[in-house]
């Protein structure tokens, strides 16, 4: 009984750190793709030492709050593997036509508790410089994709499974904000994982001829 | 979305009531019949029904609706043909109302679930009656896996793009209630930063206690090597009263005076007096340095021996002040404050060659070029001409090869270039204050350069691809342009207590002379001679410097 106690232990506290982890990522790179796609006024933004390199994070309160808020429901989500995929959505605010999603997909490996146990954990440097590199590409992406000529907006959309506890009155079901099919380009980026988790991001944007 | 569910329970309460459909099917269906039945083409809607009512699992209903939900529901082939056709055609009705259930059925049998809070979760995964990100009334409701995203969204499209973008059919797509913040966009807020950028960019150089900017690439001395006292100096702006010889002697006219300060020595001798009533209103060196020019209040240009200081000849014609005058070998050009320019020739009697109407106004500055192709001459109604330079048998001219009225102000500094002959600097007046280098050859602008204070001289350095110029109000200042940069390499502000007006250059291109309305003579150290090349340079490509390095 003892040893199964502790095995549990290291899991769960693995659990809630993945979870941290994951959500920290996405704080940063919602940040980076609000600073470099526009959104929000580039001097808005201060320079942050993260993952061993410099990230512009907004200094507008109100966002920021905004921003924490969601993070904290998404934070809760991940703990009970409710949510799947991540999206920021990029919207012309006048025509409210999607131009972007920044797809991030979450998911939980399918691990055994023994199996577990007997995989090593994985060192916090290593997808640190995986989440580096997604960032970094965050930032490249800026050199493909169309320009945007008309202020924009942004939305964040959270997929959940069926069973997963949402809270009344402050999430809400919504519209995928898609981009047509036909209008659409995909660029797959890079994923990192941690022991729990594995993030795949995706960017697709509007292209038209 | 109430409205929908509110039609839902009312079916439920009354399953008997004479509507096509007696029987109250799940209530996810249910609501979805009830979307249909609420308006639309009466034909449309029968067609629907009686595919539904034909269908005879359908009227052998489960008798508790909520347990078993759709558990029960079978998806008939009529069914899975018509989604596969499309039944949701473009602008029908069913479109309009935007049900699409008949489009999607789910393989998974979703388990029964028991009646919970609208945001808590829903019955079922066909029930999902999702509010568009906009949708603000009811009839906006829309499933939103297969939603048309498009007006011209065939269900097909829809169900494919479903698939592309990778909507899950048994999750949520959720939203924070609140939109997003948008971006502060305080109009004075920007304003203010727009103004404040300019305190924290780094100037380009830091202004010293003497009010000097120097480049850091090249310094300059701030302080004048020489000052000479220049009583009586006119402080007017448009006469020309400093000329410095090739031989190294500066001519200055001091009212009704003229000096002559052999720069080698430091000697200074009065050379000529002005007869009476009238005053000195330019000199200027012939190219030789043997002769010197007088030009007089009174429109008459005398011409003087330097060596002996006698007068040689008085050449008259001219009704206004000659403020202005240039050599070009035996030619001395005059300018006029009546605007005419004219090539005296003074070797002969009857001096006047040539003369040039092409200035309304005064003529202020007045250059040739060394080649003596052209003629520069800008005026007090702000044109720039250039002249050809081949003087005809006599009469007169009004057709410069080049006129530019881009200049807002009195032209007073026209310089030629010395190193690429088709560059001509001009500078205007206190309301233009700018600086535009021609290309004569072409006619064209090729740079342009808004200083702080007006015009008064402008020299080309010799030595260096630098422009000097001077300046009157309010910086009283002297400045060296880069060329072609226009950068500011260096400026001495209030390099003379009054306005700058006069400039020469040494004629070893090192030394720059102002004089101003301060009645001061300062002499700056700009630039440096080059050394002299060795003679290896100057010999030709097949000689033995390039024999030795192979």
């Amino acid at each position: 009984m003892p040893p199964t106690k502790q095995a549990r232990t290291p899991q769960s506290i693995s659990l809630k750190g993945s979870c941290d982890v994951v959500t920290e990522f996405f704080k940063y790179s919602v940040n980076t793709i609000l600073f470099h796609r526009g959104v929000y006024p580039s001097d808005d933004f201060h320079m942050v030492k993260k993952y061993g390199q410099t990230v512009l994070v907004t200094q507008d309160l109100a966002l920021e709050n905004y921003l924490d808020r969601i993070l904290k429901q998404v934070n809760k989500w991940l703990l009970t593997g409710s949510v799947t995929q991540l999206v920021v959505a990029i919207i012309a605010r006048d025509t409210r036509i999607t131009l972007e999603r920044w797809v991030f997909n979450v998911t939980v490996h399918e691990s055994q508790s023994n199996e577990n146990s007997q995989t090593k954990p994985k060192p916090e440097a290593e997808f640190q410089s995986e989440i580096r590199r997604i960032l970094k590409q965050i930032v490249s992406s800026e050199t493909f994709l169309p320009n945007f000529e008309d202020p924009t907006v942004f939305n964040i959309l959270a997929y959940t499974k069926d069973s997963a506890d949402v809270p009344a009155e402050e999430w809400v079901d919504t519209d995928p904000l898609a981009i047509e099919a036909g209008k659409s380009q995909q660029v797959k980026l890079r994923s990192f994982s941690t022991d729990v988790h594995r993030i795949e991001a995706m960017v697709a944007y509007r292209y038209e001829e | 979305m109430a409205s929908t569910r509110t039609t839902t329970t009312t079916k439920h309460q009354n399953p008997k009531t004479p509507v096509r459909i007696r029987a109250p099917l799940t209530p996810s269906l249910t609501a979805g019949f009830n979307a249909l039945s609420l308006g639309g083409s009466p034909t449309k809607r029968r067609t629907h029904v009686q595919d539904l009512a034909g269908n005879p699992f359908l009227s052998s209903r489960p008798s508790s609706p909520v347990k078993q939900a759709t558990n029960g529901f079978v998806v008939t082939a009529e069914l899975q043909r018509q989604a596969g056709q499309g039944v949701i055609r473009r602008g029908g009705f069913e479109s309009r109302m935007e049900v699409v259930k008949l489009d999607y059925f789910p393989d998974v049998q979703p388990k029964p679930s028991p009646r919970r809070a609208k945001s808590m979760t829903r019955l079922g995964p066909d029930d999902r009656f999702l509010p568009r990100a906009r949708g603000l009334d009811d009839s906006d409701i829309a499933a939103a896996p297969m939603k048309p995203f498009h007006p011209d969204g065939s269900p097909r499209h829809v169900a494919r793009l479903a698939e592309a973008v990778g909507i899950p059919l048994n999750q949520r797509v959720l939203k924070y209630h609140e939109a997003p913040p948008m971006p502060s966009a305080d109009k004075d807020l920007s304003q203010q930063r727009l103004h404040a950028r300019a305190l924290y960019q780094r100037p380009n150089g830091t202004t010293s206690s003497t009010g000097a900017v120097t480049n850091k690439t090249r310094k300059i001395p701030t302080q004048p090597e020489r000052v000479l006292d220049a009583p009586g100096m006119a402080d007017d702006f448009y006469l020309n009263l400093i000329s410095w010889s090739s031989t190294n002697i500066l001519a200055v006219a001091l009212s009704e005076s003229t000096y002559v300060w052999r720069a080698d020595t430091g000697a200074v001798t009065q050379m000529a007096d002005t007869p009476e009533g009238t005053y000195v209103a330019s000199v200027s060196f012939s190219n030789d340095g043997m002769f010197l020019a007088i030009g007089l209040g009174n429109g008459d240009v005398e011409l003087w021996d330097v060596e002996s200081g006698t007068k040689l000849r008085t050449m008259t014609g001219h009704e206004a002040q000659v403020a202005c005058m240039s050599w070009n070998g035996h030619i001395v050009s005059s300018g006029c404050g009546d605007g005419s320019i004219w090539h005296h020739d003074v070797r002969v009697a009857r001096h006047k060659v040539c003369e040039l109407l092409g200035h309304a106004g005064e003529v202020c500055g007045l250059e040739w070029r060394s080649d003596g192709d052209y003629l520069a001459s800008g005026g007090n109604d702000n044109v720039v001409n250039v002249w050809d330079g081949r003087v005809g048998d006599g009469g007169y001219s009004e057709e410069p090869v080049m006129t530019k009225r881009t200049h807002t102000a009195a032209v007073k500094g026209v310089s030629w270039c010395p190193w690429q002959p088709s560059l001509l600097a001009t500078g205007g007046g206190t309301s233009d204050a700018t600086l535009h280098i021609w290309n004569v050859t072409t006619g064209a602008r090729i740079h342009s350069v808004q200083t702080a204070a007006q015009i008064t001289s402008v020299r080309f350095a010799p030595h260096k691809k630098e422009i000097f110029t001077t300046h009157g109000y309010p910086t009283n200042s002297l400045m060296v342009h880069a060329y072609p940069t226009m950068e500011r390499v260096a400026e001495i502000r209030d390099a003379h207590d009054a306005r700058v007006l006069f400039s020469q250059m040494s004629p070893q291109g090192d030394v720059v002379c102002t004089g101003a309305g301060d009645e001061n003579l300062k002499f700056w150290r700009l630039w440096e001679v080059p050394k002299k090349r060795k003679e290896k340079s100057h010999r030709t490509l097949t000689g033995e410097s390039i024999l030795k390095l192979r």
